[in-house]
């Protein structure tokens, strides 16, 4: 019983930064309609980036998240600028075909820098866990999915709370329109896809503490991610975290009482099996087609 | 958006305009230049083994087969249907599998014997995915087609007494003399690009490809004129698979080492789609071009660049180069750039007027003239029961109930945002109703989806032309479906029977001189006649226009009128909405007003612009005055 208490527990921190990951993701592609298939590997930079902070200058990894997610919202607000601007208006399916292509220099580029080994980032707490009754809280786990939820909160507030939040839902519901009451839509898509890769960076950090990561990481991330905000509902963040949390319990409870060889299965089952019979996610709302698009 | 270009309506403007260069184009230099080079190519590739004992180069080619066979049958789903698959490389990997688990099972036979099983498995996975696309499209699909590739490749992971899991299986070495060890792999792979490229020339010319690409322009719209959806995308996924699962059996057997790793690696299936685009996505030999630049690329990656970090960043940097930089990919790209040269100083057809019409042979041709008791009242042929369809808590159509009499222009107007379109809509399935009953002479259709109403005889315009925009005016119209079957889908689209059936039908809406221009060039105006003609290919009973009279020219409305009177003429029952009312009043009879998503009056004209809920609703006093004061029909700009 207190087996199954600790996995729900884990399951439930693992789900949070799983929700802060994917927040990002969604919320670009809700804002731009971008699916960016390069999420796991700016995640997986992240990763990297926090690793050299810990490993050559000394920072706790969990503080280096911050300067770390500042890193990756330039290089987001750059790859907006540079790549995805150009093919706006071009089918959705180029900008996959483009992010994925990103995906894989950011790959290649990590290859080159920090090596193929694998790669952990173990602070001095790594060992250490709390202790409540039979229950075991490794500290990495419980500190970095506090530090998810906190970070996931904040980008909240933002969204709802502020005039750069309002521009952004502006931008995403109607972004001829939002130019004409004086939003620069294109500085809002560069901060969101900014945002929206920090996010991914902050969970990039945290994870780094949890578990090893190599450059091809990316691919498990991002197929996570997408099973994440494919089955919460694409474009909706209240989706991605319960889609986050479902999917944070279903990994641990699969590989601890099935097999961890078929938990590899899961994300690309769940993203099957949704779009097939569910294509609007749990909380997304199926678009109206028929509207006339003046 | 369109911004109506009006054509000149001056009297006695004379002249047909030419068509594109659609005479010149079998004795076109060009394009024996480019036959040319095909066929020096195809002689080179033959003849490859006698000239060169090189094993690089060997290896280079046999690859780059590989590729091309995958890239040209992505060409015909990705190409024509708009679906990009980043998980065609599972059927290469699945058609090595094949081989490799039948020839180790089996080990008496020879292993070419599980080259066409491998081609059915290859077909049947296709099916699979082909289902899979039958609910998600666009990005969505993109991203099914990864977790497809991924799937497969944790299966033949796991699935150790099978595969050997990630151990991988060795196949039987090759019986044959060492010095041609390549040659029958060589040759087994150009045999089948060979009949991989015929099957891709084939569907070109087809009714299928027609429809594969009006798939890929607007689904919906595909469907309202007659494009069985799931069969059309179903066929085209086994077809661009099949080859493919053969090849890769063949690629299994030369490498006669299987792994999943190697086998279902992401960058085979990128390595696929870059050369599709390069090469040029719709075209026929744009992806082999790309096959054999890419693979090469892959080989110096490989050998002179260091692999591994190398080839993710050349691939994945072209990747993206070619998505923003060259979309449209190389052989389009030329082909554009001879298009242009040669047309440079010619002027274009802009402005043209739109021809008067012809007539309607093949229409009256088939018509048989109904008896009809003169005082019986006409049959209802359509008949709309408590339809209603809501979006939210918003109910668009509530309840909405009319009937249609046959041989009738029957009216249909109401406020903006009334449900008019959204009825048009359920009546089609463009959309589905949630309740409801629709029937058309006699037969409910409201369980039916629209290509099956379309072959029943309902034909449907949208109120903003829907047109397929990349394919020529003749095109739009040949891709309408009248009625499904498979013998339909081979027929020869562009020439014969159907091209002039729909040249007749331009012809009568006056937009024949158009026939070689794409229809996105043509003004709103063009592009609702177009439509016309497109929807009379289906040979319709019953039409539903959608404001016919919308954001065109005084002219052009009276020709609409007329053609409207004429088609009915022939046996054609009419349902419109419109909101120009003189136009309305003066063609309709009965005429219903929706209301709130009700049908609130129904009635003849003179009813109808007597009923003071109407006026109260919809025509306003105003209404009654102007009536009153011009006699003129008054025309809405």
């Amino acid at each position: 019983m207190s087996e199954l208490i600790q996995n729900l527990v884990l399951g439930l921190l693992l789900g949070g930064v799983y929700a802060l990951a994917a927040a990002g993701l969604s919320l670009i592609f809700g804002v731009m309609r971008v699916i960016n298939i390069a999420h796991g590997a700016f995640l997986v930079l992240a990763a990297f980036i926090t690793y050299t902070l810990w490993h050559a200058v000394g920072l706790d990894p969990l503080v280096a998240t911050v300067l770390t997610m500042v890193v990756v919202f330039a290089l987001g607000w750059l790859t907006y600028q540079a790549l995805v601007r150009p093919i706006r208006t071009a089918p959705m399916s180029s900008t996959v075909l483009l992010t994925f292509g990103l995906a894989l220099v950011l790959e290649g580029a990590m290859g080159e820098i920090w090596g193929n080994s694998s790669t952990a980032i173990r602070p001095s707490y790594a060992d250490e866990s709390f202790t409540l009754g039979a229950i075991f809280i490794p500290k990495a786990q419980l500190y970095g999915g506090l530090l998810a939820i906190v970070v996931l909160v904040v980008l909240w507030l933002v969204l709802t709370k502020t005039w750069l939040g309002r521009a952004i839902r502006a931008a995403a519901a109607n972004p001829a329109s939002a130019e004409l009451v004086g939003i620069k839509v294109s500085a809002v898509a560069a901060t969101v896809f900014g945002l929206g890769i920090a996010a991914a960076g902050a969970g990039g950090s945290i994870t780094g503490v949890l578990y090893p990561f190599v450059p091809g990481s990316h691919y498990q991330w991002i197929a996570r991610m997408l099973a994440i905000v494919v089955l919460g509902g694409l474009g909706s963040l209240n989706g991605a975290v319960l889609g986050a949390v479902i999917f944070g319990l279903a990994e641990v409870l699969t590989s601890a009482y099935v097999s961890p060889e078929w938990a590899t299965a899961v994300p690309y089952a769940i993203v099957f099996a949704v779009l097939l019979f569910r294509p609007q996610g749990l909380l997304g709302t199926r678009l109206r087609e028929d509207a006339v698009m003046a | 958006m369109n911004t109506p270009r009006r054509p000149r309506s001056a009297p006695g403007a004379a002249g047909t305009p030419k068509g594109m260069n659609a005479a010149t184009k079998t004795t076109d230099p060009v394009r024996w230049v480019g036959r040319g080079l095909v066929a020096l190519a195809g002689l080179l590739l033959v003849c490859f083994p006698l000239l060169s004992d090189d094993i690089y180069y060997q290896n280079m080619i046999i690859l780059s087969l590989v590729f091309a066979v995958g890239a040209s049958g992505l060409s015909i789903i990705a190409g024509y249907a708009g679906y990009i698959s980043l998980g065609q490389g599972a059927f290469i990997g699945v058609g090595g599998y094949t081989i490799g688990v039948l020839a180790t099972k089996v080990p008496g036979a020879s292993a070419w014997w599980w080259v066409p099983v491998a081609g059915v498995v290859g077909g049947l996975l296709a099916l699979v995915l082909g289902l899979v696309s039958l609910r998600s499209r666009g990005p969505s699909f993109v991203i099914i087609t990864v977790a497809f590739l991924f799937l497969v490749q944790v299966i033949a992971v796991n699935w150790v007494s099978l595969t050997g899991g990630t151990a991988g299986v060795t196949l039987p070495l090759p019986t044959w003399d060492r010095d041609i060890l390549n040659w029958p792999f060589h040759y087994a792979l150009v045999a089948i690009l060979a009949v991989q490229l015929l099957m891709a020339w084939w569907i070109r010319r087809t009714k299928l490809r027609m429809g594969l690409i009006a798939i890929r322009e607007d689904e919906t719209k595909a469907a309202t004129i007659g494009i069985n959806l799931p069969v059309e995308k179903v066929i085209a996924f086994v077809a661009s698979s099949f080859f493919v699962g053969m090849a890769g059996a063949v690629y299994g057997y030369y490498l006669t080492f299987i792994d999943p790793r190697g086998m279902f690696s992401i960058l085979l299936s990128v390595q696929i789609v870059l050369a599709l685009l390069i090469g040029g996505k719709a075209s026929l030999w744009g992806p082999v071009l790309g096959a054999f630049i890419i693979e090469p690329l892959n080989e110096i990656a490989n050998n002179n660049l260091g692999g591994g970090n190398t080839r993710l960043f050349l691939f994945g940097g072209l990747l993206v180069a070619v998505v923003i930089f060259l979309p449209q990919g190389i052989l389009p790209a030329i082909e554009e750039l001879i298009d242009k040269a040669r047309n440079r100083g010619k002027a274009g057809l802009s402005g043209a007027r739109i021809g008067t019409g012809g007539s309607l042979a093949s229409l009256t041709a088939s018509l048989t003239i109904a008896e009809r008791e003169p005082d019986a009242a006409p049959r209802p042929l359509l008949e709309v029961n408590g339809l209603t369809k809501s979006f939210g808590g918003f109910t668009a159509v509530d309840g909405a109930s009319l009937v249609v009499p046959e041989g009738s222009i029957t009216g249909l107007i109401g406020p903006n945002g009334s449900g008019k379109t959204t009825l048009f809509n359920l009546i089609d399935d463009t959309i589905r109703a949630d309740s409801g009953e629709v029937r058309l002479a006699g037969e409910r259709i409201d369980g039916l989806p629209s290509w099956s109403r379309a072959h029943r005889g309902l034909g449907r315009t949208f109120q903003i032309t829907r047109l397929f925009g990349d394919l020529t005016v003749l095109e739009n119209v040949v891709a309408a479906q009248r009625s499904f079957s498979l013998a339909q889908l081979g027929r020869i689209a562009v020439s014969g029977p159907e091209a002039s059936a729909a040249e007749e039908l331009l012809e009568y809406v006056g937009m024949r001189a158009y026939r070689d221009q794409k229809a996105r060039a043509l003004s709103y105006g063009q592009q609702k006649m177009v439509e016309l003609a497109q929807v009379l290919m289906l040979d319709p009973k019953l039409i539903l226009l959608d404001e016919p009279a919308g954001g065109i020219n005084p002219v052009l409305i009276d020709r609409m009128g007329e053609m409207i009177r004429e088609l009915n003429s022939y046996g054609k029952t009419f349902l419109i909405v419109e909101h120009n009312m003189p136009f309305v009043l003066g063609l309709c009879d009965p005429v219903h007003v929706l209301s709130r998503g009700r049908t609130m009056a129904s009635g003849t004209p003179e009813e109808i612009q007597a009923d003071p809920a109407v006026i109260d609703a919809y025509l306003g006093d105003d209404f009654l005055l102007d009536a009153a004061a011009d006699t003129e029909p008054k025309v809405s700009l």
